[in-house]
């Protein structure tokens, strides 16, 4: 990429141009190209003056709504180091957070759906691996991986929030003609597998994310909630 | 003390350390999401949101990468830029809740009047040509697409990509 280029694209990221699969792949692109990732900082860092001219109000009720979220809400750890480290280093509180794969939550769970939770044993591979990454910072926040007989695996990195009356909801897009499809919900962040409604193999580049949606599942079909996490399908080496 | 302290002491679990960060900053981040989405409910759910995500994230806030102030804007604004693009969201044509906000161009206008006059941002957005200028402001300030802001100034799609393309680069070399 040229200087030129590295500024067009800086430009077009803060200024909010570069929407969905366009946006994740320039995330990537800056998290191996540093004087990228400097381009956009520094814009932004100046383009704030233009914040700084927002004027609020005081906002006392809206405070009382975050302080009862935040009360029952559990904060995340560093995530810092290459994975491996990273594994071996996270504390207990965490591999505990994943460890329970529990009965109860199969029976929480909507039934006579299209996707449901498994109980078979997944293949031993993974056809497609996808990491989802958070709306937000691009910070890692679930792993995917796909499996051939239309399975796939959640493994969340992060204990994501899920108000009362909401469900996480896994989607993937086979096509853009076919559109989002639902390959289930959770009740909260889990590690477990689900079987999605019968679709071609997952493709190299596949998108998944997890959006929140009103319980038991969005109402349309379709993500009606905010997404949490999203990321597009490599195939293991 | 300063905003990146409070976000360290957040890091540790102090609830009331983000309290005074929404203290400080909660207003003006409402007021930039609203920017964006114009109705103020969204707008507080959406800086309702952040907050519940930055009690969440803290502990990986990167002094070294910006500041505090920085870091909660950016979550704001891309939470807020989220729910803009998700048209099933927003609804403004049915809606009696939308804010009076005039067109996205004076408030776009408004934000860039009210930078101080030295501001390096405004000498070097004034050096643009008008066009530029307004095309990087609807985007920046208002949340606008490249089709939208085409819709509100009049111009063909491409063009209004080009003067875009070609305004950022100029306004990242002066500002350099």
């Amino acid at each position: 990429m040229t200087r030129e280029e590295r500024l067009e694209r800086a430009g077009d990221y803060v200024l909010g141009l570069i929407e969905g699969t366009e946006r994740l792949a320039f995330e990537a692109a800056m998290q191996a190209d540093a004087e990228l990732a400097g381009a956009v900082e520094r814009l932004a860092g100046q383009l704030q003056a233009l914040d700084d001219t927002a004027e609020g109000t005081s906002q006392p009720a809206l405070w009382q709504a975050i302080a009862a979220r935040i009360a029952t809400t559990p904060q995340e750890g560093v995530v810092a180091g290459p994975p491996p480290a990273a594994n071996e280093n996270r504390p207990a509180s965490s591999m505990f957070r994943w460890a329970g794969l529990t009965a109860s939550l199969v029976l929480s769970l909507g039934v006579g759906y299209l996707a449901g939770v498994s109980l078979q044993p997944p293949p031993a591979r993974p056809t497609m691996i996808a990491v989802l990454l958070n709306e937000g910072d691009a910070s890692p926040g679930a792993i995917i991986e796909a499996f051939g007989d239309d399975s796939v695996r959640i493994v969340p990195l992060e204990l994501f929030e899920v108000p009362e009356g909401r469900v996480l909801e896994v989607w993937t897009l086979p096509d853009a003609e076919t559109g989002p499809v639902s390959l289930g919900t959770l009740g909260t962040a889990e590690d477990m597998r689900l079987v999605g409604p019968d679709l071609p193999p997952p493709a190299d580049g596949q998108l998944y994310e997890i959006t929140l949606e009103p319980s038991p599942r969005s109402p349309t079909g379709r993500p009606t909630g905010p997404i949490l996490v999203k990321g597009f399908a490599k195939p293991p080496v | 003390m300063d905003a990146e302290a409070l976000l360290g002491q957040v890091a540790t679990g102090d609830r009331a350390a983000l309290g005074t960060l929404f203290g400080r900053e909660g207003g003006r981040l409402v007021a930039i999401a609203l920017r964006i989405v114009r109705r103020q409910d969204l707008a507080e759910e959406v800086v309702q949101d952040a907050f519940v995500a930055a009690w969440q994230r803290a502990a990986q806030f990167d002094a070294a990468r910006g500041s505090a102030r920085a870091w909660l804007t950016t979550i704001v604004r891309n939470r807020a830029l989220n729910l803009l693009r998700d048209g099933n969201r927003i609804d403004f044509k049915d809606s009696d809740e939308l804010v009076e906000l005039g067109d996205r161009e004076a408030v776009a206008t408004a934000a860039f009047d009210q930078l101080a006059e030295r501001d390096a941002l405004r000498r070097c957005l004034s050096r643009l040509d008008l066009t530029k200028r307004r095309a990087i402001l609807l985007c920046y300030v208002t949340g606008l697409n490249h089709g939208e802001v085409a819709a509100t100034l009049g111009a063909p799609l491409g063009t209004v990509k080009a003067w875009i393309r070609r305004g950022v680069v100029s306004l990242q070399e002066c500002l350099s």
